[in-house]
């Protein structure tokens, strides 16, 4: 065991890192086969093509797919920044900064991941269309024009309000694991809190931005719950259009978003090989900065993110819940409704909790040969894997259909739990991915080498020494695969075992059937469950390290 | 140090514990119903369907058009028994690629010929009428159109709600084609784009809106509207029906097919027959205010009767087959921009 850690050693001292050591072929073997399980929705994609003898020159070539792939593109971009910006300030504040009521703010920062999109723009709609609430409440003291929230701005505003915790998390679990040294050095010198961010932490966390702002920009452009309540027309909600009744144009459409993701995530990447990796083994508490005079103009900053992205919705379902209890008391009841949430609770709760490990579990190697060996194999694997989240859920649900659905034995699995798990892994692998991949980044070499010159095992070395410095990358990955599993709904719908209702698709049948009350007392159940479990299972062990 | 191995251990057992209990049985006394229709409107159906024939129902909801689809993926192995869809375009394609069984002519024959398919693949279940739904604070009854043709007009620039991407509104369309032809259909639609008629995701949008004033008129379906008032009594929405006759008043069923691919069509059809008792029926109209297809059920309180809604001179099937097409004018049109 001890000539190959020395070669280990002996590479990771040199940058460039081209002449790395082989990885092991076992893990080799795992990563080609998640490559492969992961291909599954761009296969369906491009078989439907074949099958339907898509015209793809004619769709290509049309401005009718050119004016929403740009939509899409700007979309995203414009998400990715703001949410950038949101989800890093937000992290440093409750992290690495003394602010007021930091422990609490901690909790609920990553809660607005949990809105379905859908929700969130049904709320935004119901504050701040004309007529709507936010002008009920305003007019009386004299406001009563409001910026029109349809189209591209309401778009905007809404997915960067429910999408920001993309970056929050990965930066706040970083955030949590720097040494204190190099801050103090830097404050020692001079160096206001400000200037402490902008030149020690902020190099150190900028693979975890990236990996935020990856997954906010994917999950835009896949997203349609938004984008179609909001009337902004982008890729995914053409294919949604055409979905039925213009097959060939919605697979087409289809595969051009799954280019257009590989191509980015391969460019992000080409960025990440190249920027430095900081590895980093926390020996004592990180370093609080004290914010001084801009304590409560920080606590304002962070009041108005929350306060619009959990506070206003949960303000708006409450008074929804509240007026249907109100008007109708004879058909709904606090009690009976709120008790016939508690088994969608469970349901609900199991799946989020399930996919996450599994997710872990699933790209921990992938992780492992890009961060550890650089493997062009991983690096591939890995594509198929973050790609993946850009394909809408629809088209993901329909291609573990077509797939499994006369495969021999997996058939019989058809509507049961396994597929779903397997369904919600496809689709949201790609959260796990990145954060471990960071996680593994993190994870010194010279400690295992150590380790290893001292007699311990591979085993052995990977839960005493390994898990222990990946855990806060790790469950930061686990916490978003989580709440997007438990907002997950057109893959739930066409999946689940029947009768396995969650919260989410509760909230749909509520606003199908008109029923506003029932749907806010289901949206409100979600945000208490998510806060919950991101609690139990994510923060309060991120305390820990 | 080994407890992250011992959770994950006990989670792949719970995983597979969980296959072993989802294994279903081809018992041919249940089927599977895939439900487009309102888990709270058919449940309490399918239960009095199940204590009056003894046949066990899993019944699974989604959109109706995302049922199709699914239906169309599953192919020969689709779990589903029946099918009941909100519109007839979602019925009319899969008719189209030959998944919906013949149904028995003493099923299709329980209501008018117009509300079947021609070639008994599904027969209708519930009417819904299209209607302009408009706002009384902002809009004089007296100043209603007389026919939704002449919502190109400019005076209406701007003031009607449009739903392009519905499933209604394009039912409608494609009937207006079948009416008035391609070019006449174009021209319309034409003219509600140069109108800048503000589209919105789906019926209840556009109900919400006229309520709320932010739209004075809107296309939709006769009960999203009365639903909203149920909700809130004081909103001031109003439905208008236009008279009978015009495409703007144009009745939509919703329907029931059995799946080609049953192994329980005897069964199927049962609950398509159930679901066209009286008291299914009546419980339609009472629970949804929509109006009941089988001859001699009355119509929801207060609403006009269907029978002044002529619809023979409507191919329904034309509807399902034309669905294609229909969308592709809607698109040219630029209203759905």
């Amino acid at each position: 065991m001890a000539s190959p850690s020395s070669a280990t050693s002996l590479s990771s001292t040199d940058p460039t890192g081209d002449a790395r050591e082989r990885p092991p072929v076992g893990l080799l073997v795992l990563g080609i086969l998640t490559g492969v399980v992961f291909l599954g929705p761009f296969a369906y994609v491009v078989s439907r093509n074949v099958d339907l003898g898509t015209d793809l020159g004619s769709i290509i070539w049309s401005a009718d797919t050119w004016e929403p792939l740009r939509r899409s593109l700007w979309l995203g971009f414009m998400v990715s920044a703001t949410s950038v910006v949101v989800g890093t300030g937000l992290a440093w504040l409750t992290i690495r900064t003394d602010l007021p009521g930091r422990r609490v703010f901690r909790i609920l920062a990553p809660l607005p991941l949990v809105f379905p999109s859908f929700v969130g723009a049904t709320a935004l709609i119901a504050a701040f269309a004309t007529g709507g609430l936010a002008e009920e409440l305003l007019s009386p003291i004299g406001i009563d024009s409001l910026p029109d929230m349809n189209g591209f701005r309401g778009a905007w505003l809404v997915l960067t309000l429910f999408t920001f915790p993309y970056v929050y998390l990965p930066v706040a679990a970083r955030m949590a694991s720097l040494p204190p040294s190099l801050e103090e050095s830097a404050r020692l010198l001079g160096r206001s809190p400000w200037g402490v961010f902008r030149t020690v932490v902020l190099p150190q966390v900028s693979s975890a931005i990236w990996a935020g702002a990856l997954l906010v920009f994917l999950y835009t452009i896949s997203d349609w719950g938004a984008v179609n309540l909001l009337r902004y027309d982008t890729l995914t909600r053409d294919i949604y259009a055409d979905r039925l009744f213009d097959q060939p144009r919605a697979m087409g459409l289809a595969l051009v978003l799954g280019v257009v993701a590989l191509i980015v995530v391969s460019a992000e990447r080409s960025l990440d090989r190249r920027r430095q990796r900081v590895e980093v083994v926390r020996t004592r508490a990180a370093l609080i900065v004290p914010l001084g005079r801009w304590r409560w103009p920080a606590l304002g900053g962070v009041v108005l993110v929350l306060g619009n992205a959990l506070a206003g919705p949960v303000a708006v379902f409450v008074f929804w819940g509240w007026r249907g209890i109100r008007a109708n008391s004879d058909t709904i009841g606090l009690g009976t409704d709120l008790g016939e949430l508690v088994t969608p609770a469970v349901h609900t709760a199991q799946a989020g909790l399930i996919t996450a490990a599994i997710a872990i579990a699933v790209v921990l190697p992938v992780a492992w040969l890009t961060a550890r060996y650089r493997s062009r194999v991983g690096g591939a694997a890995n594509s198929m894997v973050v790609a993946g989240f850009a394909l809408p859920g629809v088209v993901i649900a329909l291609s573990i259909v077509f797939w499994a659905i006369d495969a021999p034995i997996i058939g019989r699995w058809y509507q049961t739990f396994p597929l779903l798990i397997l369904a919600y892994v496809l689709h949201f692998g790609a959260q796990a991915t990145r954060a471990a991949h960071v996680a593994v980044g993190a994870v010194p070499e010279r400690l295992s080498d150590a380790a290893s010159t001292l007699g311990a095992g591979r085993v052995r070395r990977f839960f005493t020494i390994e898990i222990p410095l990946m855990t806060p990358g790790l469950l930061a990955g686990a916490g978003l695969v989580m709440l997007s599993t438990m907002k997950e709904l057109p893959a739930t719908k066409i999946l689940a075992p029947t009768g396995f209702d969650t919260l989410a698709t509760e909230i749909w049948s509520a606003g199908e059937s008109g029923a506003l009350a029932q749907g806010a007392l289901a949206s409100l159940a979600l945000v208490a469950v998510s806060a919950v479990l991101t609690w139990a299972v994510v923060l309060r062990r991120l305390d820990h390290y | 140090m080994k407890t992250p191995l011992r959770i994950l251990t006990a989670l792949l057992a719970l995983t597979l514990l969980a296959t072993a209990c989802g294994d279903d049985s081809g018992d041919s006394s249940s089927i599977t119903v895939y439900s487009g229709r309102d888990q709270d409107l058919i449940e309490p159906l399918l239960e009095a369907f199940t204590a009056a024939t003894g046949i066990e129902v899993n019944a699974r909801y989604e959109g109706s058009a995302d049922l199709a689809l699914q239906i169309q993926t599953e192919g020969g192995n689709s779990p589903a028994d029946v099918f009941i869809s909100q519109s007839p375009g979602a019925l009319g394609l899969l008719a189209g690629e030959d998944r919906l069984a013949p149904l028995d002519s003493s099923l299709t024959g329980l209501v008018d010929p117009g509300y079947a398919a021609s070639d008994d693949t599904w027969v209708g279940i519930t009417g819904r009428v299209r209607v302009i739904v408009y706002n009384s604070d902002l809009v004089d009854a007296a100043d209603l159109p007389a026919t939704v043709l002449d919502l190109t007009d400019p005076q209406y620039a701007g003031q009607v709600g449009v739903a392009p991407e519905n499933g209604s509104f394009q039912d409608f369309v494609t009937a207006m084609r079948s009416e008035l032809g391609e070019d006449a259909t174009a021209e319309w639609l034409a003219g509600m784009a140069a109108n800048n008629s503000p589209n919105y995701p789906k019926n209840s949008a556009i109900v919400e809106a006229v309520g709320r004033g932010e739209v004075p008129l809107g296309l939709v379906n006769h009960y999203y509207n009365l639903r909203a008032l149920e909700a809130d009594p004081s909103l001031p929405s109003v439905n208008h029906f236009l008279d009978a006759g015009d495409l703007g008043s144009l009745v939509i069923v919703t329907g029931g097919a059995v799946l080609e691919s049953s192994d329980a069509k005897s069964e199927a059809e049962q609950l398509l027959a159930f679901l066209l008792n009286e008291e299914s029926q009546a419980a339609f109209a009472a629970g949804t205010q929509e109006y009941p297809l089988l001859p001699g059920v009355a119509a929801p309180t207060g609403l006009p009767a269907l029978e002044g809604y002529a619809t023979d001179t409507i191919d329904y099937s034309v509807l399902g087959d034309g669905l294609t097409g229909t969308i592709e004018l809607i698109r040219e049109s630029g209203l759905a921009q």
